[in-house]
């Protein structure tokens, strides 16, 4: 139980094995979050109920959803969102700050170097095997030279709170990462729901996301380019995320455009617009590598534009992120993490890397068979939760089920140790109470020609499932609004 | 703008539009017609034919019994007839969704609020109580997006486009509703005492149109034929009237290309001309053969529209 009084935690079990970050140890609240605790202990359950109705359907009535598909019909579901803030201090930002922009720097770099001279390669620091395997390695990007020199202009690192008190980074996502829409609108929900609580905290804002991107972005024109014409491209607005792409348009004020808007002609893309054609320059693009571009990638795409790439190459347009970025956030790139940043920046890691076994080497395969139970077992190239299996939750049948899948395919896995998410209260509509749940935090970065910027704030996001380790909104995750308290 | 963004907040516009007269037609109908003076327009049968006129669905077995439920349900809520409110409600949303960076949040908000509104409105008590219920909350509706539509748009060429939609739809809508009135107020002719120009059904088309208060204010007089007519057709003051909305056309499509309106492959130059053409119209050239007038800016109505999709939305 908790030392608190406060009549909404009267029913809150914590449990001592878990990290809470609300309570330490002993039950008593931890100093940054008494304040909080005392103005939510004001309202009775009942406030909190209507409260958490009315977040709801404000988030329904202005469309914030995604679709859901199932056989029969597309539903559209909101996102769930808590009305507990988590509030990070600020020495603990810093650590994550910087931390999440040294990762995105020296992934850059790492980037730079396997499409051009693989220097890292060479002096045996990553091996050649990692690379040539890869499916997400394009071999049509040797030799390019991006605009400003950078490849992964946005990253998403997922970061998590162990029971050690310390910060791991679980993966780094350079290739579309999604959700950062979601740190604005929760903001905005807890701010109409619960307005009063913001006078009592310094925290940093979150909205300035957009003109950061934008400035950034058009800070890695191409050469020869005065005021450059920014759009974001979308797969359609039949896509899960239809919903993040035409906001950041809308917020950065640039065009949001599908593949059938754009043209190519001699090396220059167009879009097609009431008054003719009128050129683009850079393209924030939210469709995959392999659907980019039909005459290059997958000739059956729908979604992209022919030719794109051949303008691309010649540096007519930019690519944010760059083709080809698929290859370092690859989970079995990332067991070389602290290597890499070592190698590029010469610094120490600032954030853990979880241990990881490699099962495509044959020492590391024999442990992995034989500790399953212990471990988490993923897929080196799934994204989204998808195909994860947490040993300590599988039955005997099923071990032996992964061990099969494991041996026929290693390199396709990679295993860590089973780390323990931190926990946070989180209000549970079944119960009508708040229950400890687990909790991660994406945080975004963004690189753009000699600046960067990293979003105070970030996406939590929580495993709503009782005991459940994965956190992915395709996994029914649901999310809190996070506060970067200024120092 | 981008070509296909432009068409689909075009027709944004004209499903919003579309919807409108959809409910107040049957609203209109259905209750002037449970007093009506006269045993034809009172029947129920009269009045379910009426509707299915007016959305294009014409029952043409004179002797065949309407189901009122069925013809309810069928115009209001069925998801497999593609002129029910529900599927232009559904059609509004869809192409506010592709252009939803371009318009205002309190818009999408309206629009989305309007769609899950219709959505989820039970079609049991729609067809039993809830035509009143339902009709009138689509009509409010609609006014609430066409105030959000004029206040917190910006008045450029995202606006200038969804205005020509909506007008060029009310011009459509209300000519449609003027042919199935006016084909009511034939068929209504010789039930007892009451004669085609002063039959009842010219009021009702009227109030379909809400433009029953304005036109008593203007003529002072019991609606005729005549004045009806001239009042729907003519009357660049009444904010429903054809004249009025070709003259909105015509100054929205100048937003758009203002260079252009004196090359005679243009569509404002179109514009001009059909405008221009009822301009100087008087109301007994029109009452001389009402029915090639309909069919005929029916079809000025389409040569625009094919016009506009040529010169900006095709790609």
């Amino acid at each position: 139980m908790v030392n608190t009084e406060n009549a909404i935690f009267s029913s809150y079990k914590r449990d001592p094995n878990l990290n809470d970050e609300i309570f330490d140890k002993n039950g008593n609240v931890i100093e940054i979050y008494k304040k909080l605790l005392k103005l939510y202990g004001d309202h009775s359950i009942n406030d909190y109920v209507n409260l958490n109705t009315k977040a709801k359907s404000s988030f329904f009535n202005q469309g914030i959803t995604f679709q859901v598909y199932s056989e029969k019909s597309t539903q559209e579901k909101i996102f769930p969102f808590d009305l507990f803030p988590r509030i990070i201090a600020p020495e603990d930002w810093e650590i994550i700050e910087s931390g999440s922009l040294q990762r995105s720097k020296a992934l850059n770099l790492f980037l730079w170097d396997l499409y051009h001279e693989k220097k890292i390669i060479k002096q045996g620091i990553v091996p050649m095997e990692l690379i040539s395997s890869s499916i997400n390695y394009l071999h049509q990007m040797m030799d390019i030279d991006p605009p400003g020199g950078i490849y992964n202009h946005i990253s998403g690192t997922d970061i998590i709170k162990h029971t050690d008190g310390k910060y791991y980074v679980l993966e780094d996502n350079i290739r579309c990462p999604s959700g950062v829409s979601y740190v604005i609108c929760n903001r905005t929900a807890l701010k109409r729901a619960l307005f009063g609580v913001f006078n009592h905290y310094q925290a940093h804002t979150v909205t300035n996301y957009a003109e950061n991107l934008l400035d950034l972005l058009e800070s890695v024109k191409p050469k020869g380019v005065d005021v450059p014409n920014c759009v974001v491209i979308t797969p359609g607005m039949y896509n899960s995320a239809f919903y993040e792409h035409s906001y950041l348009a809308k917020t950065m004020g640039v065009e949001l455009v599908e593949g059938r808007d754009l043209f190519v002609e001699n090396d220059f893309v167009y879009m097609k617009t009431i008054q003719g054609p009128q050129k683009v320059d850079v393209i924030y693009r939210r469709i995959d590598d392999f659907f980019i571009d039909p005459l290059e990638f997958k000739p059956d795409s729908a979604i992209g534009v022919p030719g794109l790439f051949a303008a691309y190459k010649k540096g007519n347009v930019t690519l944010a992120n760059a083709p080809g970025t698929g290859v370092a956030d690859d989970k079995a790139v990332y067991t070389y993490m602290p290597q890499i940043i070592k190698y590029y920046l010469d610094e120490e890691p600032i954030l853990n890397n979880v241990h990881t076994y490699h099962c495509s080497r044959p020492d590391e395969l024999k442990y992995v068979l034989e500790h399953i139970p212990e471990l988490v077992i993923k897929p080196v190239d799934e994204a989204g939760g998808y195909g994860i299996s947490i040993g300590n939750r599988l039955s005997k049948s099923e071990i032996e089920q992964v061990k099969k899948q494991v041996g026929q395919n290693p390199r396709k896995y990679v295993a860590q140790p089973i780390m323990s998410l931190s926990v946070h209260p989180t209000y549970i509509d079944d119960t009508e109470s708040f229950e400890q749940r687990h909790v991660d935090l994406r945080t975004y970065t963004i690189l753009g020609k000699d600046k960067e910027f990293v979003l105070k704030g970030g996406l939590t996001r929580v495993a709503l499932q009782k005991g459940n380790l994965i956190v992915n909104s395709s996994q029914g995750g649901g999310s809190k609004d996070t506060w970067v308290l200024k120092k | 703008m981008l070509a296909r963004v432009a068409n689909n907040l075009f027709w944004m516009g004209r499903y919003i539009e579309r919807s409108e007269h959809i409910a107040r037609y049957l609203n209109v109908n259905y209750f002037s017609s449970l007093d009506a003076p006269n045993e034809i327009s009172q029947s129920r049968q009269f009045v379910l034919r009426s509707m299915l006129f007016m959305v294009g669905e014409p029952e043409n077995d004179s002797k065949k019994k309407l189901n009122e439920e069925e013809i309810l349900y069928k115009i209001g809520l069925d998801p497999e007839f593609s002129y029910s409110i529900l599927n232009n409600v559904k059609s509004t949303r869809e192409n506010a969704n592709s252009a939803r960076d371009l318009i205002s949040t309190e818009l999408y908000e309206a629009i989305n609020k309007f769609y899950h509104f219709v959505l989820n409105y039970p079609a049991e008590s729609f067809m039993k109580q809830g035509l009143f219920d339902f009709t009138v909350n689509i009509t409010e509706m609609t006014s609430i997006l066409r105030a959000k539509l004029r206040g917190t748009l910006l008045h450029n060429e995202v606006y200038a486009i969804i205005m020509m939609g909506v007008n060029i739809e009310r011009a459509t809508q209300v000519i449609r509703i003027i042919n199935s009135k006016y084909n009511d107020a034939l068929n209504a002719q010789g039930s007892y005492g009451d004669k085609f120009s002063n039959s009842y059904e010219w009021s009702t088309l009227l109030k379909c149109a809400e433009s029953y208060d304005m036109m008593k204010r203007f003529y002072k007089k019991t609606p005729t034929s005549i004045s009806t007519l001239e009042f729907l057709i003519l009357n660049p003051n009444c904010p429903r009237s054809i004249m009025n909305s070709l003259n909105q056309v015509y100054n929205h499509v100048k937003v758009l290309d203002s260079s252009k309106k004196y090359n005679k492959n243009s569509t404002a130059f179109l514009i001009g001309k059909v405008r221009a053409e009822y301009e100087f119209k008087y109301i007994e050239e029109i009452e001389e053969d009402i029915q090639s007038f309909i069919e005929n800016i029916l079809e000025s109505l389409v040569k625009i529209s094919n016009k506009m999709e040529k010169e900006f939305f095709d790609y």
